[in-house]
């Protein structure tokens, strides 16, 4: 009986996406254009130098960095484009912004907020390190790691909330392209949205995180919102990035979205 | 409580301006910013009432169809020698419906070198974009493009 | 950090010589309030808050000057180009309708 009603949401909901193929509201090249030279001068840009001199100033900079990760300076790039992963001292799959508390309280430090703005900019910074390295999530590394992305991939399918959606409902491949509240919906992968984000959000007007877009997306879709840094947000966090992964996407960071 | 909250949702899911429209807002409170001001307004202030001929030697690029309003990318390039004796005075950019029509005026010198000037504006919606242009021989061009400005999204 | 407001000012090309027509870009960090839109949470209206005056100089002599309104977009970018007469400072002075005063200045360092 549930899953008959599940399904029965799940129809309504697709009877309100616009199924047309999306065409008046897709981009045409010379918009692409406009939006790409944006890109040039991305006000977050401010905000990653922000990071970087926060990171410099509180917690001795990459020198430190790479050492807290155990890794040279010299790989230090690559090993941030793999990203989420297992840090064994620290005993989970974590984010960067964990990566950077851990880093805080193993100085004797007060840990700055995994949800606030110096944090967002030192996450942007680390991650701009890895520019036009390739996403490279090593997801048979460990067991850890393993676990997480089934987790991750998990929650990506269930459906959930008052509508019966999950992350899929609107984001697979057959969906893909159709116009939901005037936005034709994106391929996850084929946006990079493990490698584009933290990205200034021009409806917003500041540097936004991937886990924080999810969180939006989620109110958008009637599901209860995953917390920053859980589990759940992490693994989902390391799917995502997966299907960016897959299609050879590299590291541009900050990104600039709608 | 849940009841509201969907509610409150849908509205929120529906059209969600990325800018308050001026209008909209003067109907409800008369806002204390004196910057309101026509189009017309605006054209007839900065041009003294002379006369403003459309010209194909500005570029003016915008898109067609603005992801959002709170952030469209504007673009102008005005032919021009930039000499001492002949160059552009001044780039005004307008839009046509915006509650205070003019965005930014840039008075341009011949270091400049070139009549180019690029920036970011806000549309309350769906309207032209205008480039208004001084010649240092008082002269006035103009050029205007149309902006389709979609409000709505996810999150 | 001793900077009040955050901005960055980009030339491009970033290598150039003198004579050069380069582009000078200039982003700020700026809320550009229109004063017309409310704070969701507590019903006030957010006050009017946006950059109205920018210079652009080279070596203290001013080579554009714009007039902008509460239209430009938050952390607003604004673009000119420069022809290149030499070794210099480019400075960007800039006011809000506040009266907050603020500048950003970037050397000028042409090869050849």
């Amino acid at each position: 009986m549930k899953k008959v009603l599940l399904s029965l949401a799940f129809l309504s909901t697709m009877a309100m996406l616009q199924l047309n193929a999306g065409e008046q509201f897709a981009m045409s090249d010379a918009d692409r254009a406009m939006y790409t030279e944006m890109l040039e001068n991305n006000p977050a840009e401010i905000y990653v130098e922000e990071g970087g001199e926060i990171l410099e100033e509180a917690l001795g900079g990459e020198e430190a960095l790479a050492k807290f990760l155990e890794v040279s300076e010299k790989d230090l790039p690559k090993y941030i484009a793999g990203f989420p992963r297992y840090i064994a001292k620290l005993g989970n799959v974590v984010g960067i912004d964990q990566v950077l508390q851990a880093m805080q309280v193993s100085q004797g430090k007060e840990k700055t907020k995994l949800k606030s703005g110096k944090m967002f900019s030192m996450l942007a910074y680390v991650k701009s390190l890895a520019n036009d390295e390739l996403i490279n999530i090593d997801i048979e590394a460990d067991e850890h790691i393993k676990a997480s992305y089934a987790l991750g991939k998990v929650t990506y399918m269930t459906a959930r909330g008052g509508r019966g959606l999950s992350c899929n409902a609107c984001h697979s491949a057959d969906i893909v392209g159709q116009v939901l509240r005037t936005q034709p919906l994106p391929d996850l992968g084929e946006v990079a949205v493990g490698g584009t984000w933290p990205a200034y959000r021009m409806t917003k007007s500041s540097l936004r995180t991937p886990q924080r877009r999810f969180q939006g997306c989620m109110k958008n879709a009637l599901l209860k919102v995953i917390p920053i840094g859980s589990k759940e947000m992490i693994a989902l966090e390391v799917y995502v990035a997966t299907l960016a992964q897959e299609k050879g996407k590299k590291i541009a960071i900050p990104g600039l979205k709608r | 409580m849940k009841r509201r909250n969907f509610i409150k949702s849908i509205c929120a899911a529906t059209a969600v301006a990325a800018v308050a429209s001026p209008s909209a807002l003067l109907a409800k409170e008369a806002p204390k910013g004196g910057n309101l001001l026509s189009y017309d307004a605006a054209v007839a202030a900065i041009t003294g009432g002379k006369a403003v001929t459309d010209s194909d030697k500005i570029k003016l690029t915008v898109p067609e169809i603005a992801e959002n309003g709170a952030v469209v990318p504007v673009k102008i390039n005005v032919e021009s020698p930039m000499t001492e004796a002949d160059h552009v005075k001044a780039i005004h950019v307008l839009s046509t419906k915006n509650g205070n029509a003019r965005c930014a005026d840039v008075m341009l010198t011949p270091m400049n070198a070139k009549g180019y000037f690029a920036t970011r504006v806000k549309l309350g919606g769906t309207q032209d974009v205008v480039a208004l242009v001084e010649l240092s021989d008082g002269s006035f061009l103009r050029a205007s493009k149309p902006v389709k400005v979609t409000i709505g999204g996810c999150g | 950090m001793a900077e009040a407001r955050k901005s960055m000012i980009k030339f491009k090309p970033k290598k150039f010589k003198v004579g050069d027509i380069i582009k000078v870009d200039f982003i700020v960090i700026h809320p550009m309030d229109t004063g017309l839109k409310k704070n969701k949470k507590t019903g006030e209206v957010i006050p009017a808050k946006f950059i109205d005056n920018i210079t652009f100089s080279l070596d203290g002599k001013a080579f554009t000057t714009m007039k902008v309104w509460e239209t430009v977009s938050t952390n607003p970018y604004f673009s000119v180009n420069m022809k290149v007469p030499g070794k210099g400072k480019i400075t960007v002075d800039y006011t809000d309708n506040t009266g907050e005063k603020n500048s950003k200045s970037k050397k000028l360092k042409p090869k050849g």
